[in-house]
C-alpha cells in the first residue's frame, strides 16, 4: 500500500471524529489532530484502534502516545504494514 | 517506566513533609470546610468504616476514580474517607492527586499547600513528555502502596453528569501498568450541585458512594486500555444512575 493510500484512509478515519469539516485538500502531513482538526484528545485511542482495524496492524500504548499529527499516524502505519 | 532517582527522592520528601505538617494544614482545611463552607458529608462514619473495610480486604494498590464537579473534590474526598488521626497513623492513605497546574500553582500559598497535600501538578494539553512524567510518578506511587486519585473525565463535567465524550482512556493505561490494581470508584456530589462550579455551594451536604472493582480485560494493547477504562466509566455511570434514582430524578 502506498503512502498516499494510507494518507487518504487516515483522513477518512479522522473525518469521523473531527468536530470541523474536513476536506482532504486542506489536510497535510503536518496537520495537528488535536489542534487543527479539533479532535478531543480522549478520542485518540479510538482513532488508533480504527487504524489497527483498517490496516490490520497492532499498535502499543507508547506508539499510540506518539501520534500527534496526521503524518505521525501515517508514518506509524507505514512502519507497521 | 523510567522515573529518575531525583523524582523518586522528591516524592519521598514531599510525602514526609506533608505528613509532618499535616496536623497544621489538615485541621485548618477541615476547619475551613466546616466553618466557611458549612459542608457536611452524609453518613460520614459509615463511609469511613466502609473504606477501612475495603482497604483491609483488598490489599494492593488503590487507584481512586471519581466523577468531578468542583475544584476541591479531592479535598472533600480525602476528608470523607478517613479522619485526621487515621491519616496521621498512615499518611499513605492520604491520596495523591494530579491537579491541573494552571488551577492551583499561580501563587505561593496554593502552591505550597498543594505540595504538602500530595499533589503532582499536571499540564493538561502540555507536552506529552511532561504529562507522561506526571503519570509515571502516579504509577510509581501506586506500586509503592500509596493511594492516588484521578478524575478520568479530565476536567469538571460541564453538563453536571458523567461525560463519556471527555472520559480519557489514560486511566486504563494506568491500571494496566500497576499489577493487581484495585480501582475505588467514587460517586460524590453535593445535594445542591446541579452543575460544575469552582467550589461547592455553601452548606452543601455531600452524598458519597464507593465501589471497589478490579478491572481486567481479555484483550491486549490499546483495546485492553479502552476496555479497562470503559469498565470504570460503566461503574461510575451505574452509581450516578443510582444517585439520581434515589433522589427521585
Amino acid at each position: 500500500m502506498s503512502k498516499e493510500d494510507v494518507f487518504s484512509k487516515v483522513v477518512d478515519i479522522l473525518g469521523k471524529y473531527s468536530k470541523t469539516e474536513i476536506s482532504a485538500d486542506s489536510i497535510t502531513m503536518e496537520t495537528s489532530i488535536l489542534d487543527d482538526l479539533k479532535i478531543n484528545s480522549a478520542r485518540l485511542v479510538d482513532i488508533v484502534l480504527d487504524f489497527e482495524d483498517a490496516f490490520d496492524i497492532e499498535v502499543d500504548d507508547d506508539d499510540a502516545d506518539s501520534v500527534a499529527t496526521v503524518g505521525d499516524g501515517v508514518n506509524l502505519i507505514m512502519a507497521k504494514i | 517506566m523510567t522515573l529518575r532517582f531525583r523524582d523518586k527522592l522528591g516524592l519521598r520528601i514531599q510525602h514526609m513533609a506533608g505528613w509532618m505538617t499535616f496536623p497544621f494544614w489538615g485541621t485548618t482545611i477541615i476547619g475551613l470546610l466546616h466553618i466557611v463552607g458549612r459542608y457536611k458529608v452524609s453518613e460520614l462514619r459509615e463511609i469511613r468504616r466502609h473504606f477501612r473495610t475495603l482497604q483491609k480486604s483488598n490489599p494492593g494498590p488503590i487507584l481512586v476514580c471519581s466523577n468531578h464537579l468542583t475544584k476541591i473534590d479531592s479535598v472533600i474526598l480525602n476528608w470523607s474517607l478517613a479522619s485526621v488521626w487515621s491519616y496521621m497513623r498512615s499518611f499513605k492513605i492520604f491520596s495523591w492527586n494530579l491537579p491541573e497546574r494552571a488551577n492551583f500553582y499561580h501563587n505561593y500559598l496554593t502552591r505550597s499547600l498543594c505540595y504538602l497535600a500530595s499533589c503532582i501538578p499536571i499540564d493538561r494539553g502540555g507536552s506529552r513528555d511532561a504529562v507522561k512524567r506526571s503519570l509515571d510518578k502516579a504509577i510509581y506511587l501506586l506500586k509503592k502502596g500509596h493511594m492516588v486519585t484521578i478524575f478520568p473525565e479530565g476536567g469538571r463535567s460541564r453538563s453536571g453528569r458523567l461525560n463519556k465524550e471527555q472520559f480519557t482512556y489514560g486511566v486504563g493505561q494506568l491500571v494496566k501498568k500497576v499489577k493487581d490494581c484495585n480501582v475505588l470508584c467514587i460517586y460524590m456530589r453535593g445535594h445542591n450541585q446541579d452543575s460544575y462550579s469552582s467550589i461547592p455551594h455553601r452548606g452543601a451536604r455531600f452524598h458519597l458512594r464507593m465501589e471497589l472493582i478490579k478491572p481486567d480485560s481479555v484483550h491486549s494493547g490499546l483495546r485492553a486500555t479502552r476496555d479497562v477504562a470503559n469498565q470504570i466509566f460503566d461503574q461510575l455511570t451505574l452509581m450516578e444512575q443510582a444517585y439520581f434514582a434515589s433522589a427521585g430524578q
